[in-house]
């Protein structure tokens, strides 16, 4: 056991040279999205396929030994460690390699930075493996497609831009990955663009997401502008908080912010730490001191940085898909399935979560907003399981099920329990991928049938579907020795035992929500899960008999399947952790999210909890699942069946109406956004496009010249008699003239 | 003694009818001939403000005026002789030649 743990712990490479090659992790997939992009057409399916598939492999192993370095400790040295260009301190257990300045304008910079620690490792690992089966079930899936090298080109695109945004080490890249993600996303949902419906689900994915890429800018300005104020009134005393010799940290720091740019994660790092909560330190600066010049003059620290995590977090719900930007989420479900699996499951989405983990420092610094995080997530994640109760396409429920395990997610990063909400975030990946991957096998299976009505009886007929997919379902729900029961669980545990500081109801009562979405989350798929496999084949179906995929389908469904089972051992061991036994997945991502540990231990505001859920809370966790579960079952197997030519009660019609039509949510925007909008444009095009500029500017101009033009031709008849006569006009003027002049 | 408007007057219709025929007339000779007549109207009013003042410089004036109006006269002619050769009208409407 020692010798496998030492052999795991002995990176095959010298980490200080792989650092160097970190950007081959995403230059692999970009020349596969050029390759299949520009030459796709010429060289044919295999090759493309081939291409496609192999770069991603590519990066995947390269992500594994880029994993393998940041762990690298053999015994008797010390674990591998990377200088910080802004502290005294090393960070630990990263790797990372500076390209040097991407761009540069008067004092503000941006490098472009690689950095891969334990928690974009963790991120690399989920993106560059699932995204390889997906790409591996995507061969299979697309082979009727007549662009498919389109497809691949789009599908290594965006996993390229999920890399960039996973490892950059400052906002600025990160953003550059962020809008990568974001177009390749509107690229492969309106892939078949020739469906209008489908164009119109990518580019209403699109400007959504602009909504929110918009609040993200205007936060990273504030970040800046929030360097820039704590730079000039910093003092060592500030320093002495985040390190232990305060005035080379002071030098270090300012020396950091010249080579690397105010927005580099590290710098952050530091000036959280050196940020105290409250006043009586020697520190010149702490959250409540103003700021005394520039743009943000008599604001506090606090209160900006509150503000520029709000806007943080509208940028994350659009990518997210968040209460109130999450519409864009069900629509997205007309691309590709396999695409719904990449994005919409595993990666993407799952930004917004990322973002708040990676500056967790700057997070627990404000109460505000974390309670203001885990609030939207608690209303997103009920209002889009309230939905799904009652969709009848697989993918929207599907759909809406990741909007609500998305907001457990936030719900997690906002009341601090951020090792559980990555833990999700990966646990999610597996089984959510698996779900979406298995709905897709079922379309090709029965001819494309969604409606899960029109389903039903697939169990015998597609048995690695089945089984996978039930494997999944059991996971997301949360029954006991699946991991999803275990990530869920923690985080659910977190919002019970955490303490934010003036919002302990608020905690409180989240607790109780999350109860009620997994006893929801339960029954929405279960009763998917039962219609969809279950009974017997609807009389309304396509075809009479389904079909099993073949194999580049179900391989990818039976190794997700069987990660989502195997990831709970990142949950379930304890190790001895700094703050007593811990589950390995908190242990390992310790050094992560050391400074939001720190930073909230001293500040008071925010108390991290560490006690391990009893059985107690287990056991309350597992009967919500298993009611929820037994309450589909039971309606589904036993009540509907039995009820077959009754009409439903009236009142059950109008709620079902009411869920089915997503709570009105659309209709309500186009009401209150949309529709004024609308108006003021059409207003604004009325007055001042055809009225100002057509009219007036555009039509005057050539009006008056044409005018000015007819009356001057008389001037150039060629007449000299006319020309005698203008003559003579004047020099009656000038006689009037004159005369005037005299009488006067 | 004949007050001086009464020739300044007498000048001015003249000048007035002279110019008049330069802008209605269509045949170049009478134009020509109505350029002489306003000639002559400004040679009056030379003549009578030098018979006023007593002083020979207006009747200098004069004269040149009418050296002058003579060599217009010899080249408008000539003028209006090559133009009737190449064109066979000398209706001023018709040779709008100055627009190009």
């Amino acid at each position: 056991m020692d010798a496998l743990k030492q052999y795991f712990m002995t990176a095959p490479v010298d980490p200080a040279i792989f650092a160097q090659s970190l950007w081959l992790i995403i230059a692999l997939p970009l020349l596969g999205a050029f390759v299949c992009g520009v030459f796709g057409k010429m060289l044919g399916r295999g090759n493309v396929n081939l291409i496609a598939c192999a770069t991603v492999a590519g990066s995947f192993v390269l992500s594994v030994v880029a994993f393998w370095c940041v762990n690298h400790a053999p015994p008797g040295t010390t674990p591998v460690a990377m200088e910080s260009a802004f502290s005294t301190s090393a960070i630990r257990y990263a790797i990372g390699y500076d390209y040097g300045t991407w761009f540069s304008a008067g004092t503000f910079r941006v490098n472009f930075g690689l950095m891969v620690d334990h928690l974009s490792g963790t991120l690399l690992l989920v993106i560059t493996g699932v995204g390889f089966l997906i790409h591996l079930y995507s061969t299979s899936y697309m082979e009727h497609d007549e662009s498919y090298w389109r497809y691949f080109a789009y599908l290594n695109l965006f996993v390229a831009a999920m890399l960039t945004l996973v490892m950059a080490d400052n906002l600025v890249l990160l953003f550059v990955g962020w809008e990568g993600v974001g177009m390749a996303s509107y690229l492969l949902i309106g892939f078949w663009y020739s469906d209008t419906a489908k164009a119109w689900a990518g580019r209403k994915a699109f400007v959504t997401n602009r909504i929110g890429d918009f609040a993200f800018l205007i936060a990273s300005f504030l970040i800046v502008l929030l360097v820039g104020a704590f730079n000039s009134q910093a003092n060592t005393g500030n320093f002495a908080a985040a390190a232990g010799n305060a005035e080379t940290a002071q030098v270090r720091y300012r020396e950091g912010l010249q080579m690397k740019g105010p927005l580099a994660f590290q710098g952050l790092e530091v000036m959280a730490n050196a940020l105290p909560s409250a006043e009586g330190t020697q520190a010149a600066v702490s959250l409540a001191t103003p700021i005394k010049e520039g743009p943000l003059e008599g604001r506090t620290f606090g209160g900006v940085l509150t503000v520029a995590l709000l806007l943080f977090l509208l940028g994350a719900a659009g990518k997210s898909a968040q209460f109130p930007l999450y519409v864009w989420l069900p629509d997205a479900m007309a691309g590709p399935t396999p695409v719904s699996a990449l994005i919409h499951a595993a990666t993407m989405v799952t930004a917004g979560v990322y973002l708040f983990s990676r500056m967790s420092y700057l997070l627990v610094m404000s109460p505000t907003a974390m309670i203001t995080v885990a609030i939207i997530g608690a209303i997103t994640s009920l209002l889009a399981a309230l939905i799904a109760f009652a969709q009848d396409d697989i993918k929207k429920v599907l759909a809406y099920s990741t909007v609500s395990q998305l907001g457990i997610m936030f719900m997690g990063v906002g009341v601090g329990v951020f090792w559980a909400a990555v833990l999700h975030l990966v646990t999610h990946a597996f089984f959510k991928a698996c779900l979406f991957l298995g709905a897709g096998s079922v379309m090709h299976g029965n001819a494309d049938e969604t409606d899960i009505k029109k389903l039903g009886g697939l169990r015998h007929e597609m048995k690695w579907t089945w089984g996978t997919f039930l494997v999944s379902t059991l996971a997301i729900t949360g029954i006991v020795p699946l991991s999803g029961f275990f990530s869920k669980d923690a985080i659910f545990h977190g919002v019970h035992a955490n303490y934010l500081h003036g919002y302990e109801t608020a905690t409180h009562v989240l607790y109780y929500v999350g109860l009620v979405i997994a006893a929801c989350t339960a029954f929405y798929m279960s009763r998917v899960y039962l219609l969809t496999f279950e009974g017997k084949r609807s009389p309304e179906a396509k075809i009479p008999h389904a079909h099993e995929s073949v194999w580049q389908m179900t391989l990818p469904l039976v190794v997700l399947a069987v990660l989502s089972v195997v990831a709970l051992v990142y949950a379930l061991p304890l190790m001895p952790g700094r703050n007593g036994m811990q589950p390995v997945m908190e242990n390992f991502l310790g050094p992560v999210f050391a400074s939001a540990e720190r930073i909230a231990a001293r500040g008071g505001l925010v108390k991290l909890d560490h006690t391990l859920p009893t059985l107690g809370s287990y056991l309350v966790a597992w009967v919500v699942a298993v009611s929820g579960g037994a309450a589909a079952a039971f309606m589904y197997m036993k009540f509907f069946p039995s009820r077959v030519g009754q009409p439903a009660p009236a009142f059950a019609r109008s709620v079902r109406r009411f869920t089915q039509n997503k709570f009105y949510v659309d209709e309500a925007y186009e009401f209150l956004v949309i529709r004024p909008v609308k108006n003021v444009s059409a207003i604004l095009f009325k007055l001042v496009d055809s009225l100002l500029i057509d009219t007036v500017a555009v039509r005057g101009t050539a009006w008056v010249t044409t005018r000015l033009g007819s009356a001057l031709r008389y001037v150039q008849t060629g007449d000299a008699q006319a020309y005698a006569a203008v003559m003579a006009l004047a020099l009656l003027g000038g006689a009037v003239y004159a005369l005037i002049q005299v009488l006067q | 003694m004949v007050p001086i408007s009464y020739y300044l007057i007498l000048a001015a219709a003249l000048f007035c009818m002279g110019m008049f025929g330069v802008l209605v007339r269509r045949n170049a000779l009478v134009v020509f001939m109505c350029v002489e007549l306003m000639l002559n109207a400004a040679n009056l009013t030379f003549l009578a403000f030098a018979k006023a003042s007593g002083d020979v410089s207006g009747h200098v004036s004069a004269f040149f005026v009418i050296a002058v109006a003579a060599a217009e006269a010899s080249i408008g002619l000539a003028i209006v002789i090559a133009v009737f050769r190449s064109r066979g009208t000398i209706n001023i409407e018709e040779i709008r030649t100055m627009k190009h």
